[in-house]
């Protein structure tokens, strides 16, 4: 007969939580992508300020976990999804604070020149990001290590679609007036691969749950990871 | 080293090793370093014709402090009598398989089952020191067993050793009943090496004590597993977490007519890793509380 009954129902809702606020993220980030993309200085403006709600589900997260910390001495299983939501909690927050990013560079862009090249590029680099932060969350409800190992190569494309975008920008820079738009962009790109690697420090918290080894997902085939000792 | 000997007045004599030497201070042993201290093949251990557990192997490694925690009946206190042949004194109670104390088989029929317990002592759930004064509760352990000089260095020894010297050096000659129940405790424990053993077995040594008492208790195996060996059992998961190098974790297996519990070892490792990656579904359903 299973013991312990409300410390497992609080660990269920906690876990619950960081559901949701992956799906505020998600929604979040989104939003700030299309408002870069499409050049809406309304949309970028309430995504600052959706930002609060994914900071609040930051800091109710915490303080949750560290409850459970402190009053449940949490071990085996237990212990290690509370440090994975610890992390995880953590690195949404992150993609939550550069969605505010891109919706402030967006704003800072708003109406000067374009290139639709260059838009449609941060487009698909976006599509990318927002697919592999929903394939982090996804694989940690399902605890699924084969598709959270799955990351790195998803992570691939962006990394080369965000190195292939300077030599872009320089191309539509030598049109001066595009200048200050595509350095711009440039920094948006860097956010997009940034978030792409929080969806894999993710996926790498997924592994952690279920098998214990902490793992540095250098490519599906050849992962490198370290038994605990 | 000169090997000691297990004498039996009437019985021929075993030859026993000498525990080994203090020489572990300071140094940074790793487990799979140290000495095998006991060895348990194939154990079993019955009360009547019902086994309380069954097919036990496992070893105990010199100067750790290995946890043995289960829930109730799943034979982990009639495991730790096994070490130092407590069982001997229930009637019914029989052993099959081997424990072995430093490759010597302790149920063999020449050891002297009373050189067994100055060699493994033992402290109870409940402090049990004797209803005399607290110099008498050591140096009578000492005489029995024909120490008789140096008895008030042993005893400040014994009593510095469980650190409880500072607190009773003044009040030697007070009755022991008038301590607290966490000094009665280390008085037991400093009763337990005067005589100078080479392991102590502990079974719910804090069980009757306060949080205070207990965290002194527990910094005090820490101290005393430089000298000794030491094997505890403990209901307390979190106590074996902190204090313990290894855990075995034992459970009771019900028959299959479902009227008899039986005990047996499931999982044994280092206590880091039974508490954060335990290989065993079973370990995991007990420790966070999804036993069932």
């Amino acid at each position: 007969m299973e013991a312990r009954l409300q410390y497992h129902e609080q660990l269920r809702r906690v876990e619950a939580h960081i559901q949701a606020m992956g799906d505020a993220a998600q929604g979040l980030f989104s939003k700030a992508i299309n408002a870069v993309v499409r050049d809406d200085a309304g949309l970028a403006e309430r995504v600052i300020a959706g930002d609060d709600v994914i900071d609040e589900y930051y800091n109710r997260s915490e303080e949750r976990i560290m409850r459970l910390l402190a009053l449940q001495a949490p071990v085996a299983g237990d212990l290690r999804l509370l440090t994975a939501l610890l992390h995880i909690n953590f690195h949404l927050e992150r993609i939550g604070d550069m969605a505010v990013n891109l919706a402030k560079i967006g704003k800072l862009a708003h109406d000067l020149p374009r290139s639709q090249t260059v838009a449609t590029q941060l487009e698909e680099m976006g599509g990318i990001a927002l697919r592999m932060i929903g394939a982090a969350m996804d694989s940690f409800a399902r605890r699924d290590v084969d598709l959270a190992r799955s990351l790195p190569d998803m992570d691939d494309p962006l990394d080369k679609l965000n190195k292939g975008m300077l030599q872009e920008v320089l191309r539509i820079a030598e049109d001066k007036r595009m200048l200050e738009w595509g350095i711009r962009m440039h920094v948006v790109s860097r956010q997009i691969e940034r978030v792409g690697d929080h969806a894999v420090d993710i996926a790498e918290q997924v592994a952690f749950v279920v098998t214990g080894e902490v793992g540095i997902f250098s490519g599906p085939d050849n992962p490198v990871n370290v038994k605990l000792p | 080293m000169t090997p000691t000997r297990l004498r039996s007045s009437d019985r021929s004599t075993v030859t026993m090793p000498n525990p080994i030497p203090d020489t572990t201070d300071g140094l940074r042993i790793t487990p799979r370093q140290r000495e095998v201290i006991f060895q348990t093949r194939d154990l079993t251990v019955s009360y009547g014709e019902r086994p309380a557990v069954r097919d036990v192997n496992l070893d105990i490694h010199a100067h750790e402090i290995t946890a043995l925690i289960g829930p109730s009946g799943c034979g982990k206190s009639t495991l730790i009598r096994t070490f130092n042949r407590m069982n001997d004194l229930i009637p019914t109670a029989r052993v099959q398989g081997s424990v072995l104390y430093r490759g010597t088989d302790l149920y063999a029929h020449d050891v002297d089952p009373v050189e067994v317990r100055r060699r493994i002592g033992m402290v109870f759930q409940k402090p049990n020191p004797f209803p005399k004064s607290i110099r008498e509760n050591i140096a009578f352990g000492l005489k029995v067993n024909g120490i008789s000089d140096d008895i008030d260095d042993r005893v400040e020894a014994a009593l510095k050793g469980a650190a409880l010297w500072d607190e009773v050096k003044g009040d030697l000659e007070k009755s022991a009943l008038a301590m607290s129940g966490g000094q009665q405790q280390r008085l037991c424990i400093a009763r337990a090496i005067a005589v100078a053993p080479d392991v102590i077995l502990m079974d719910e040594p804090c069980s009757a004590l306060d949080p205070i008492a207990t965290a002194r208790i527990e910094d005090l195996m820490q101290q005393l597993k430089t000298r000794f060996t030491i094997v505890i059992v403990t209901h307390n998961m979190q106590q074996a977490a902190r204090v313990s190098d290894r855990t075995a974790f034992l459970t009771a297996e019900v028959d299959e007519d479902g009227d008899a519990r039986c005990g047996v070892l499931v999982e044994y490792t280092q206590t880091k890793t039974l508490f954060t990656t335990p290989a065993d579904p079973r370990t995991e359903a007990y420790i966070t509380g999804r036993f069932g």
